[in-house]
């Protein structure tokens, strides 16, 4: 994959920085007390999720997970509803309706993050039906993690995605854990790709801690549905820096384990890379933390000075029509 | 007493070439029932004990799991696990430190690579979990479990059923970075990425331990100008591009692509080629290993300080005309 | 158009047809809805079953395969792909074969589809409809014949439409598929054969607007799906007694046509409602709830319940016969609330 360029390459460290900087925030601002109910931060996995969407457009869908918060940035959704989401804001991305983990933007191909462990799978499996009936190109990624692996919608879905031959692919967010339990414990075939066999499709591993190897690996699977040959599932190997949720005691990771995140982690890992190639310089990337920096600012500042929902509107929006 | 190691490597079989050149799926459960079939067949056939790696996915506890032995005594290694091919180097060196007799390898070309790095004199028993080596052979795992066994147990000569293995070392700006059994890329390709290399374009150099005509990968590229077997005391050196020749080579599975050949030659023995291209990533063994910054001189020299390799139809051939299984049946027989 | 006699499965049939010409959007699917795919029969553009019951026999001949999916016995699957095809752009009508089989695709229905609008703030719409077999009399034992659509009132941003004649069930059917909200319509097993006169065009019976079926003076009678049947029956011979019943059938339990139910019990002070769920946190009970708490003051009587007992539906002829509110129970609620 020699042909990458410059502006993807800005494009990949603004959304990884935007998204890093949206959750450090976020875990702030909730041990604060300033965010209600609670927020599962994806901080950690942020060169999946823009590895994946660095291929898709406006039009294309993604389906997401409870730790929906990069999935959202990197498929462009505005950072400012969504702080204002977080909050419960009448600005909200869904108007506070929905909170962190219902974040949507069907504008954007957004397909809301889900509280339900695996019920994205047979969404995807919807948004690319559509595609197929109606004979677009347009692409479906389907988020899911290790533990949604387990669930039979998951198992259900890539059957189906399979014998319909559907545009759409299945990217598993290998964090190593479901909330505390290890995937060693909760998965019969720990490496979730060989599971594609089954299903007829191909499945393969990437480090998902290397933002290159997902671009690389998500652009042959992205031009693979869009030529109409059907699902592909890709395991995305990572980790999560702040546990399942902010306010996880982390107990269950071990020192080394810790340390190991640190080591793998996919933005110093881009920075360097993309200094010592001489593809960008430090002034860019400076300009583009200044810039993150300062649109969270401005999110946070939206979100805290936009207004509550009034409590008439807790009944609209339940149906189009009743 | 007898001592064979074991080395699976559980993420061998799984990288990108499923999708882009329909590769096999070499699924870890898959692993296991090989390993237990190894396993079987070294209890089978005498050995006292046999040492493995230990791995994320667990292949050995799994394939001990429930398993019936007789009198082999198995241990999963001690070692710190890195849940990377660092894994496999520092199994290989604990198990040669141990003095174990021959040490069976599942996996591809890369996971021998690793292997090659720890194992000293060790001789090694490559069962291919894949289709896309050349190193290790598409074996039967019980057959293997007793050639490694026979290894063991000193019931064969060893000097007569191993050879030793090529190896490509590869300097840069004069310092040894690694190595590989089979070939040497040089590659247009960025970054390591998802490792495979699977497009011809952005090759810039090969250098070759090995070409083999019955293969897959560059070695079949380099067989279409000269067959270089492991015993040959040569290897080759290919510059990719137009101006010079073209082949039709099976570059990785369901890859059967035409390639321009600038310029070739043979590399002997104790030889070294001096690359001349500018890469962004040299591949070892099929996979992008290593990201190269800036101008830097890369110097690849072929040995024979590979690893020491069973030939197992070799070994059994050997076997049987020494009688050793009537020898071996009788023992047991009532 | 002429109106002709055609049977409910036909009505149902005909719905969909005239839609999915209609509008390209409409797609079918579900276990069998055509059948025999990629069998010889495939090939020969025909189908095998036509759905389980036959009730879209017929539709893969003029719309194809790509419209007229038969799928895996996935529900969570294909109905969350339904959900899913609604938000981004298509109009499906999925089938649960029978509704009994909700517990395996429950997440799907009530979680994604019935939540998505609000929890997205109202950008997103979900234009599903989801048909589901019901009811007992087809000695299917307990798992085939529940009837279960409380359960689906229950939960806001579902609509759940109870057909009970040919024409409503076709007109009904029409204005769930033209419908913006999820949809779940419930066909009865016993009234697929039952026929009436049905036009021969399209038309709407509109979601949310109960139909007099009876007018009446002396008690009214809020009958369910197939017990506006028996409601009716029990009429004409309670009118023989001279007590003039009259039957509401509210055609769709969510949105519930109030007004229409408080206007008749205002006119009759009298109510009975047969309901042939389970009598806990049932329908029934939640309308005679709205007359306790809407019309308290013009009611003569304590409101009657005739629902099924609280039991699964048993296989035994006699036992399930008995289990079904009929028109002799209904009959019996009557004269005891216009004693």
């Amino acid at each position: 994959m020699a042909e990458i360029t410059k502006d993807k390459l800005l494009w990949i460290y603004e959304r990884m920085r935007l998204i890093r900087e949206f959750e450090d925030r976020a875990a702030e601002l909730f041990a604060a007390g300033q965010i209600p109910g609670f927020v599962h931060l994806y901080a950690g996995e942020e060169a999946i999720a823009v590895g994946v969407c660095a291929w898709l457009t406006d039009r294309d869908f993604i389906t997401s997970t409870h730790r929906g918060h990069g999935h959202c940035i990197a498929k462009g959704v505005d950072v400012k509803a969504m702080m204002a989401e977080l909050y419960g804001k009448k600005t909200g991305a869904c108007k506070g309706k929905g909170g962190s983990m219902h974040i949507a933007d069907v504008d954007k191909g957004m397909l809301g993050a889900n509280g339900i462990v695996g019920a994205g799978g047979p969404l995807a499996c919807g948004a690319g039906l559509t595609a197929k009936i109606k004979g677009t190109d347009q692409v479906t990624a389907c988020f899911f993690g290790d533990g949604a692996a387990e669930q039979g919608t998951m198992h259900e879905s890539m059957n189906l995605a399979s014998i319909w031959k559907l545009p759409v692919i299945f990217v598993c967010e290998n964090n190593g854990y479901a909330q505390t339990t290890p995937s060693r414990y909760h998965c019969a075939a720990e490496d979730i790709a060989d599971r594609a066999t089954a299903y007829n499709m191909p499945g393969f591993s990437v480090d998902g801690t290397d933002v290159f190897a997902v671009y690389e690996a998500a652009g042959e699977a992205i031009a693979r549905a869009r030529r109409g040959e059907g699902p592909t599932l890709i395991e995305c190997k990572a980790f999560r820096y702040y546990g399942h949720f902010q306010g996880d005691n982390l107990s269950y990771y071990t020192e080394e384990e810790k340390a190991e995140q640190k080591a793998r982690d996919p933005i110093n890992k881009f920075i360097q890379r993309v200094l010592d190639r001489n593809l960008l310089t430090k002034a860019e990337l400076a300009e583009i933390d200044a810039r993150a920096k300062k649109a969270i600012d401005e999110a946070v500042k939206f979100a805290e000075q936009s207004p509550y929902p009034v409590l008439d509107e807790i009944l609209t929006d339940v149906y189009v029509s009743y | 007493m007898s001592c064979v190691g074991i080395i699976a490597n559980p993420a061998s079989g799984k990288d990108i070439r499923r999708l882009v050149a329909h590769a096999s799926v070499f699924d870890n459960n898959e692993k296991v029932n090989i390993l237990q079939r190894v396993l079987l067949a070294l209890d089978a056939i005498g050995v006292e004990q046999v040492s493995i790696m230990p791995d994320y996915y667990s292949i050995g506890e799994r394939a001990l799991d429930g398993l019936r032995l007789s009198s082999l005594r198995a241990e999963i290694l001690t070692m710190p696990m890195t849940s990377t091919d660092k894994d496999s180097t520092t199994a290989a060196r604990l198990l040669c430190e141990m003095d174990a007799a021959s040490i069976i390898v599942l996996g591809g070309d890369g996971t021998n690579r690793v292997v090659a790095k720890g194992c000293g004199d060790v001789p090694i028993v490559p069962i291919s979990t894949g289709t896309n080596n050349v190193f290790p052979v598409m074996v039967e795992s019980t057959v293997a479990g007793l050639a490694a066994g026979l290894i063991a147990l000193d019931a064969v000569d060893v000097e007569a059923v191993t050879y030793r293995a090529k190896c490509l070392e590869v300097c840069i700006d004069g310092k040894l970075a690694d190595i590989a059994l089979i070939d040497v890329v040089t590659s247009s390709d960025l970054w390591i990425g998802t490792r495979a290399l699977w497009d011809p374009s952005h090759i810039l150099e090969v250098v070759l331990a090995r070409a083999e005509p019955g293969s897959i990968g560059l070695s079949s590229v380099g067989s279409c100008l000269q067959a270089l077997g492991v015993r040959d005391g040569h290897g080759m050196y290919l510059a990719f591009g137009p101006g010079g020749i073209q082949v039709l080579a099976p570059i990785g599975p369901g890859l059967v692509r035409r390639v321009s050949i600038r310029e070739h030659r043979l590399v002997p023995v104790g030889g070294e080629v001096t690359l001349s291209s500018d890469p962004y990533t040299i591949a070892l063994d099929g996979e992008r290993y290593i990201e190269v910054y800036g101008t830097r001189t890369i110097t690849v020299r072929l040995t024979r300080n590979g690893p020491r390799v069973v030939d197992i139809a070799r070994c059994m051939e050997e076997a049987t005309r020494c009688g050793v299984f009537q020898r071996l049946g009788n023992l047991e027989g009532d | 158009m002429a109106t002709r006699t055609i049977t409910y499965r036909e009505a149902i049939n005909e719905a969909i047809r005239l839609e999915m010409r209609r509008d390209p959007t409409v797609i079918l699917m579900g276990e069998d809805v055509a059948g025999g795919a990629s069998t010889h029969l495939e090939e020969k553009g025909e189908e095998a079953w036509g759905g389980d019951l036959g009730v879209t026999r017929g539709l893969v001949q003029e719309f194809g395969r790509s419209r007229v999916r038969d799928t895996p016995i996935s529900e969570s699957a294909f109905i969350g792909a339904a959900v899913g095809a609604a938000s981004t752009g298509l109009r499906p009508i999925a089938e649960l074969m029978f509704v009994d089989f909700f517990g395996v695709c429950m997440d799907q229905i009530f979680n994604q589809g019935g939540k998505m609008r609000y929890m997205f703030g109202g950008k997103a719409k979900v234009p599903v409809v989801i048909r589901t077999l019901y009811g007992a009399g087809f000695r299917a034992a307990a798992q085939h014949s529940a009837v279960l659509y409380s359960v689906f009132t229950h939960m806001p941003g579902l609509k759940v439409v109870t057909p009970s004649t040919p024409y409503n069930a076709k007109g009904l059917l029409t204005a769930a598929i033209r419908d913006d909200d999820p949809v779940i319509y419930f066909e009865h097993l016993v009234l697929l054969d039952t026929s009436g006169p049905v036009p021969e065009e399209s038309y709407v019976v509109p979601l949310g607007k109960a139909e007099i079926a009876r007018p009446g003076k002396d008690v009214t009678v809020v009958a369910i799906g197939r017990m506006r049947l028996f409601a009716m029956q029990a009429a004409e011979e309670l009118a023989k007694e001279g007590i003039d019943v009259e039957v509401v059938d509210p055609q769709t339990l969510s949105p519930l046509d109030e007004s229409t139910i408080l206007e008749s019990v205002k006119k009759t002070h009298r109510l009975v409602v047969v309901d042939e769920d389970n009598p806990r946190c049932s329908v029934a009970n939640d309308i005679i709830s709205l007359a306790a708490q809407q019309a308290l003051a013009y009611l003569d009587a304590a409101p009657q319940a005739v629902t099924a007992p609280h039991t699964p539906v048993p296989f035994s002829p006699p036992l399930e016969d008995g289990y079904i509110p009929g028109p002799a129970k209904i009959a019996t609620a009557v004269k005891a609330v216009v004693a």
